[in-house]
């Protein structure tokens, strides 16, 4: 018997850097995510509102609204989604701001695609978990 | 730092019972530290950005600028600091940094460099993203040019510059603007269009600097011989041989002679204009004023047989064959598709068999019909009437060579000449349709059944996919017998390795980090590194095949042939991305280290040609300044340096500058090697007083005395720099700077060791001696191949040997203290004994012997470990 296709864990990339998203994609692609990529908020927000991925990757600083926005308007529309925050301003102080604020983790760049991997497969673990529960 | 703290207070007040006007003395410390400290944080800043380089991480813009940042606020300061305790000597470094700070804004700022560049550029001056300003048919040959084993002809670009000099020239611009409004509307068949332009172009004069210029870069080619030397003129264009494919649209001349080489100018660039071309950009909408042509100047080779690879098919691609084609003379038949052609369809594995050939009637020139005498007793299949058994293989292995670099398959030109060597004449990829991304369920699938040797070691110094035998390289005959595309293993990552990775198809190595010597080199010729795997050497044996994917960090038992082509055809690499690519610019104007050599005329603010170089200086000029505060051992020692107590007869006086001495020795004049509480000095310390070091060979009687008076140091005016005459060791916790005018020579040793590797650094210097040039000479050979062997950076220059070791682990740095330890006793009587050069295989077997007591390196440390440091 064919076996069923799973259907594919969905995420979000959103850096106003362009080069973060086009090198992310297609490493998640080869792990079998489904991946769409946006460098601004506002269109990225735009498709928040007609679908909500599994996971969200966000930059925190971007213009528009930024990366802490788009943070909350996600968990607000997509509470069973899970939101890795990627910066280059790591601190402590944004860091703590984005987890109360409901982010799955947070990833201080540069990273190693290793290390994002990981993250998001974790990310997809706790979405799936959650679904079947 | 609590400690580092009282320590500097403690000297200070010792200091400050020195004489009044000396008082800055003791200031000096701090600043010196300061600089230390400086100087660290900017390595560390330096090997980060490095090991950003091999495609691992992923990182932004903004990471670039950042880091650009941080390191010009270092510099800078530290270059204050330099000025403050020198009394303002070096005032010149601020411009020299303003300068190259300056370089690296405008590569940040993303604004090319076409005004001010230089309208001419030989292949080797081009530098990386010049492309828009070489064209990319001469971009891609600069980038192989330094690759081993393949062969350009003599080249020189006119570039972008140069095109517009000529169009401002000729007041070509205006007068082709209208031209292309009138294209753009269709007001005008493109044909008259173009015909008229062409004529605009063709009628114009070449401006004087440039006609000069061009004609001077092609004498520098002919070398005089201008009446026997021709060009192939080629369209370089911008976009040429890159994203979008002109292939064929542009004008190429072959066979040029020197009287042609303006008026061909004239027409490469007309041709920029030609009727196909407009068409085409305007069907790409990519017409506009903007559009340039460099131009490729190439000398011409006397071809026996030309014509064209493709590594791959690009009408099967899920064969793993490449078509080579060929004919005689010069390739322009092959490549504008005439007839005399001969193809063959070639695997692509070593050692390319033959799968198919198609040879048409004309190519059987006379003289194809006498058998080729390399051929004559040979079991191999017969190539063919134009190419020999041999040349075959030899046009594959350069292909796959120049593959494995731009990791795309590639359509490359190339020609044999009477001689029988092969040149690359030009190389640009092949478009093949991408196939539908391959998803992850059918790249397991292709991976599927063959064994995982290892995964997850080491890190990745360099993202890709090699494949191929595996060959364990541990001595020098290794190294010769390196093969092409071999998987290259080792235990170490030294960086005498560097001369067969451009043809390693991937490395392995159980110890070594990613900003290393070893693998710089590597992501130079990008070849897929990891590093530190620790089982490599135990897992993998030679002639063994694999495949190597650091992508995933997994190693393959066996050729996995899907996943190099699944590379191959898949989306551009990150080396492509402009922020890599920008990367690599920027680390090209902040990495490298020229300024090796203090005593050097070039050791001057201006010599600095990367911020490396600057901190370097200022390092090196900050160390003298603090130990030219006293003039004789006695003002050290007044002033709270100590001496030594030793056996060996080394008058050494001890700075300590924190941390460096144990405490309580404060009231002390003499300190014992025990109190010794700096690590690089402690390794270092426990080489040279070793039992063998001091004294390796009987010396005849009549040389002991010799000797003794050699250990007396030497005045600093004989030795050309301004370094006080004395032994002196300039000590911090983790910091050493010795220097030992030792007799007639002059040894210095500056080491920072610590428990992070990208701070860990030794730098080894020696020079002079006692004897003629050639002796001494002799003895620098043999420091030279003792220092490369146990993994040293070597440079030599006469009897000058400069090493250095960088970002290894603690452990590692202090074993190789250890062994300088050893060599400094060791090399200072050599160049006596080194009579004729025979001597110095024997002193150098003899060294090896010494070093390899492992009982002495560590008292209870993991011995195991230095096996095959000196294997070679």
């Amino acid at each position: 018997m064919k076996e069923e296709k799973m259907e594919n864990t969905t995420v979000c990339i959103l850096d106003d850097e362009a080069i973060v998203g086009d090198r992310l994609k297609p490493e998640l692609e080869d792990d079998g995510y489904e991946v769409e990529v946006f460098t601004d908020s506002a269109s990225a927000l735009a498709r928040v509102n007609e679908t909500c991925f599994d996971i969200f990757i966000t930059d925190l600083k971007m213009e528009g609204v930024d990366g802490m926005g788009f943070l909350e308007r996600v968990k607000e529309k997509c509470p069973d989604s899970e939101v890795i925050v990627i910066t280059g301003y790591a601190t402590m102080e944004t860091a703590r701001e984005s987890l109360i604020k409901g982010a799955y983790d947070f990833i201080a760049k540069p990273f190693r695609i290793g290390e994002i991997k990981a993250a998001v497969k974790k990310a997809k673990k706790k979405t799936r978990r959650r679904r079947q529960g | 730092m609590q400690y580092l703290g009282k320590a500097f207070a403690a000297l200070k007040n010792i200091f400050r019972r020195g004489k009044e006007n000396q008082a800055p003395f003791s200031d000096l410390f701090v600043w010196f530290q300061n600089i230390l400290k400086k100087n660290n944080a900017a390595m560390e800043l330096i090997a980060d950005m490095g090991g950003k380089i091999g495609g691992e991480f992923i990182f932004d813009r903004k990471y670039l600028s950042d880091s650009v940042k941080k390191l010009e606020d270092l510099v800078r300061s530290s270059a204050y600091d330099l000025n403050y305790i020198t009394d303002n000597q070096y005032l010149e470094l601020y411009g020299v940094i303003e300068d190259l700070a300056k370089k690296l804004e405008i590569e940040l700022s993303g604004k090319m460099v076409i005004h001010g560049a230089k309208k001419i550029y030989v292949l080797n001056e081009i530098e990386d993203g010049m492309e828009d300003l070489v064209g990319f048919k001469t971009y891609n040959l600069s980038r192989i040019s330094n690759l081993s084993g393949v062969n350009i002809p003599e080249s020189f670009a006119v570039t972008v510059g140069g095109f517009r000099d000529y169009m401002a020239y000729n007041n070509l611009f205006e007068k082709i603007e209208g031209s292309i409004e009138e294209c753009r509307n269709g007001q005008r068949s493109v044909e008259s269009i173009s015909n008229s332009i062409q004529l605009m172009i063709l009628g114009g004069e070449i401006p004087p600097g440039l006609r000069r210029q061009i004609l001077g870069a092609a004498e520098r080619i002919s070398q005089g011989k201008a009446g026997n030397c021709y060009f192939a003129i080629r369209s370089s264009g911008v976009g040429e041989d890159g994203d979008l494919s002109f292939a064929g649209l542009h004008d190429t001349f072959l066979n040029a002679p020197f009287d042609e080489l303006l008026s061909n100018y004239k027409k490469v660039l007309a041709s920029l204009y030609n009727q196909a071309s407009l068409e085409y950009r305007l069907r790409m909408n990519i017409l506009s004023l903007e559009m340039a042509m460099p131009v490729l100047y190439q000398r011409m080779v006397e071809s026996r047989v030309s014509g064209v690879l493709f590594t791959l098919d690009p009408n099967r691609p899920d064969r793993q064959e490449s078509l080579l084609s060929g004919s005689w003379g010069s390739g322009k038949v092959v490549v504008e598709g005439d007839a005399g052609v001969e193809t063959f369809r070639i695997s692509r594995s070593p050692p390319y068999p033959i799968m198919e050939r198609q040879a048409d009637a004309t190519s059987l020139m006379p003289g194809s019909l006498e058998k080729d005498p390399l051929q004559e007793g040979s079991d191999e299949p017969d190539a063919g009437p134009c190419l020999t058994a041999k040349e075959v293989p030899a046009i594959m292995d350069v292909g796959l060579i120049l593959e494995r670099y731009f990791k795309r398959p590639l359509d490359v030109e190339w020609s044999i000449d009477e001689s029988g060597r092969l040149w690359i004449l030009q190389a640009r990829q092949i478009h093949i349709p991408r196939p539908k991304r391959m998803d992850y369920t059918e790249l397991k699938g292709v991976t599927e059944g063959h064994r995982i040797l290892f995964k997850d070691r080491g890190m990745i110094a360099y993202r890709g996919i090699g494949a191929g035998p595996v060959w364990v390289v541990e001595n020098d005959h290794d190294l010769n017998n390196f093969p092409r595309g071999g998987v290259l293993v080792s235990h170490y990552a030294p960086p005498w390795l560097a001369k067969v990775i451009p043809r390693a198809s991937a490395i392995i190595t159980d110890v070594g980090a990613v900003t290393g010597h070893m693998a710089t080199v590597a992501r130079e010729f990008r070849v897929p590194t990891i590093v530190g795997t620790d089982v490599a050497t135990r897992l993998l044996a030679s002639n063994q095949e694999v495949t190597v994917d650091t992508e995933r960090n997994i190693v393959y038992e066996g050729l996995i042939q899907e996943l190099i082509r699944h590379q191959l055809l898949d989306g551009p690499s990150f080396e492509m991305t402009r922020e890599f690519q920008l990367l690599r610019r920027l680390l090209k104007k902040i990495a490298p280290l020229s300024l090796t050599d203090p005593d050097d005329p070039g050791f001057v603010p201006k010599g600095c040609q990367t911020f490396h170089d600057v901190m370097r200086f200022v390092h090196e000029k900050a160390f003298r300044a603090l130990v030219q505060a006293g003039k004789d051992s006695r003002s050290f020692l007044r002033r709270g340096g100590k001496r030594l107590r030793s056996r060996l007869p080394l008058d050494l006086v001890l700075i300590d500058i924190g941390g460096g001495l144990a405490e309580g020795v404060d009231k002390e004049m003499y300190v014992d090697p025990d109190q010794i509480t700096s690590l690089p000095m402690k390794a270092l310390w426990k080489g040279l007083s070793s039992p063998d070091s001091w004294n390796t060979e009987p010396i005849p009687v009549d040389l002991k005395g010799l000797m003794s008076s050699l250990t007396r140091t030497q005045s600093a005016e004989m030795l050309g720099n301004a370094l006080p005459s004395i032994n002196l060791a300039v000590l911090g916790s983790n910091y050493l700077n010795l220097s030992l005018p030792l007799g007639y020579h002059f040894t210095a040793v500056d080491a920072a060791i610590g428990s992070s590797p990208e701070n860990n650094t030794i730098s080894f210097r020696f020079v002079g001696g006692v004897t003629d040039i050639t002796r001494r000479s002799r003895r620098a050979a043999l420091l030279a191949t003792i220092l490369e062997k146990a993994g040293f950076k070597v440079q030599m220059n006469g009897d000058l040997v400069i090493a250095r070791a960088i970002n290894l682990s603690e452990e590692l740095m202090m074993d190789q203290l250890f062994l300088l330890g050893k060599l400094i006793g060791f090399a200072r009587q050599l160049d006596v004994l080194l009579k004729n050069d025979e001597d110095v295989g024997y002193y150098f077997q003899k060294f090896r012997e010494q070093a390899e007591k492992p009982a002495e390196r560590h008292e209870g440390g993991k011995n195991g470990e230095h096996d095959g440091l000196y294997s070679g």
